[in-house]
């Protein structure tokens, strides 16, 4: 009964901790009294306008377009990547340094570098994203591969699997759950790097929204923008645990539950 | 002829057959140029239909001997020739099965997709794929587990999934590297007595087996013949014929006077060979 009553009251703790902020964020503004530091409770009522607009839900459309296009560039190129180095030492060798070397730069750095090569557009925009998330992947496929138990790797080649096959039906789903892990960071990141695009490119989107109304001094609308960033992260998240536990139902089962909340 | 003759004849021990399977010409293998040898000088044959049981301590070089067998890893001296063909990578014809069954089964594919996965370049209609597979999971002992992911098994169930799917390809030389070793005794004794019916013969065919172990007991159960290794180098120091008539079982046969007389032939073996270090 006990541990029933724990579990009905576990989100319930969560949510309890969310409003709590809120009210700290109402009061503390309230306090100040600055047309700088809306209350909470302003900024949920100009939210509840602005959301629904068209003008507003074409940016986020916008926004989510290009993290899917950098998603699907950036998280091609690291599976493909993490397989060819994770199957090939010779590979893996020839491609560490200068992974290790780009994989340390930010993504915020190659921003000017990128206006510079591709101009203030889409281009420019998904190519930072692609950048920005590649590199979890990358790394995570290629510690799924190398984490391929040495008996599957024996048995493989009692099998006569050869590479090409090897690679898609031995390394591919072996690491598929490491190469989920590094997807679902990679989500965020590329989130981060949409609204740093964003910041400095053209065209719509949820970054170039935010940097708008605060030139405005539109500061409740700023942080209209700013918490649906963090609405919309948060969703993306779920959904994509939702996604991994249907995939992944092998995985968790032989490791057992509680893995990956 | 009487049924007195007929029975003695089935009980004799099987007979070697004149031109060996495989065989394994001082056979040696060092990992570093300067480091010392795993293996050296190993040289043993294998007859068609032998089941051939290798013990030693561990540190003995039991699992390099399989995996230079096999074909994975390539010797630094010496031949593995199966059929007279030098082996130099592994052979269609062998399967191999790991101690650590959780490891060694794809845990993405379920039970029958694992069984099946030898025969995916078979040629073979996929109808005829599962069949095979659901005739050879029966063969071990297996019903009603065919769609389930091997974590969900006990690890007798998946090792027996394990020998399925080396069985399921039809190999004429089935190698195992202490299979029973990671199991309770109780499932040991049945896996033991379904290797025993492997090698009696699979859909009517004698498989010949290279069986690891560290338990002598268990090797001087199974095996025609028993290849003791000493440890540093890995060499062979013995090889004793069993001769206990087939068919075994766990009760009469290791309770048989010459089941200890060969055990304790082999402990001697062992002994004398700590004694001269």
């Amino acid at each position: 009964m006990a541990a029933s009553v724990a579990r009905v009251g576990r989100p319930l703790l969560g949510v309890a901790v969310f409003l709590a902020a809120l009210a700290v964020w109402e009061a503390w503004a309230r306090s100040k009294g600055s047309i700088l530091v809306p209350p909470a409770s302003s900024v949920v009522e100009t939210a509840w306008e602005v959301w629904p607009t068209t003008d507003f839900l074409t940016g986020v459309g916008a926004s989510l377009r290009r993290l899917a296009a950098g998603f699907a560039i950036g998280a091609g190129v690291g599976i493909g990547l993490g397989l060819v180095m994770g199957s090939s030492t010779r590979a893996r060798r020839a491609l560490e340094p200068l992974v290790e070397f780009c994989r340390a730069m930010p993504a915020i750095a190659i921003v000017p570098a990128a206006i510079v090569l591709l101009g203030l557009g889409d281009a420019m925009q998904i190519t930072v994203i692609a950048f920005g998330l590649c590199f979890p992947v990358l790394v995570n496929t290629l510690a799924g591969v190398r984490a391929v138990s040495p008996e599957v790797r024996d048995t493989a080649a009692m099998l006569q699997v050869g590479a090409l096959e090897r690679i898609f039906r031995i390394y591919l789903p072996g690491a598929l759950p490491s190469i989920v892990a590094g997807l679902r960071v990679a989500v965020s990141l590329g989130l981060v790097a949409v609204v740093i695009s964003e910041f400095v490119g053209e065209g719509e989107g949820l970054g170039r929204y935010i940097r708008l109304q605060q030139t405005e001094f539109d500061v409740p609308a700023m942080y209209c923008g700013i918490l649906f960033l963090g609405l919309l992260g948060y969703v993306l998240n779920r959904l994509f645990l939702v996604g991994e536990r249907r995939v992944l139902s092998w995985h968790y089962g032989s490791v057992g539950e509680g893995v990956g909340r | 002829m009487s049924r007195l003759a007929e029975a003695m004849e089935r009980e004799q021990p099987a007979p070697r057959a004149a031109a060996p399977v495989l065989r394994v010409s001082d056979l040696s293998k060092r990992y570093s140029a300067d480091g010392p040898p795993a293996l050296s000088g190993v040289t043993f044959d294998v007859g068609e239909g032998e089941l051939l049981a290798v013990v030693g301590p561990s540190g003995c070089g039991k699992t390099t001997l399989l995996r230079l067998l096999c074909g994975l890893i390539p010797p630094s001296a010496g031949a593995v020739l199966f059929d007279g063909e030098p082996v130099q990578r592994p052979p269609r014809e062998f399967a191999l099965v790991f101690q650590d069954y959780s490891r060694s089964l794809f845990p993405w594919l379920n039970v029958s997709r694992n069984v099946m996965f030898p025969l995916r370049g078979a040629g073979l209609a996929r109808a005829e794929r599962i069949a095979r597979a659901e005739a050879v999971l029966a063969e071990v002992g297996l019903h009603g587990v065919a769609r389930s992911y091997p974590w969900k098994l006990s690890g007798g169930m998946q090792q027996r999934v394990a020998i399925a799917r080396a069985l399921v390809s039809r190999p004429e030389l089935l190698l195992l590297d202490e299979p029973f070793a990671s199991i309770d005794a109780l499932t040991r004794a049945e896996l033991q007595d379904l290797l025993l019916r492997i090698h009696s013969g699979v859909e009517h065919r004698r498989v010949t087996i290279v069986h690891v172990t560290h338990d002598i007991d268990e090797a001087v159960y199974l095996a025609d013949r028993v290849l003791v290794l000493g440890a540093a180098p890995g060499r062979v120091i013995g090889s004793i014929e069993v001769g206990i008539a087939r068919p075994r079982t766990q009760t009469t046969t290791r309770s048989s006077p010459q089941f200890l007389a060969v055990r304790n032939q082999i402990h001697d073996v062992i002994a004398a060979k700590e004694a001269t270090r």
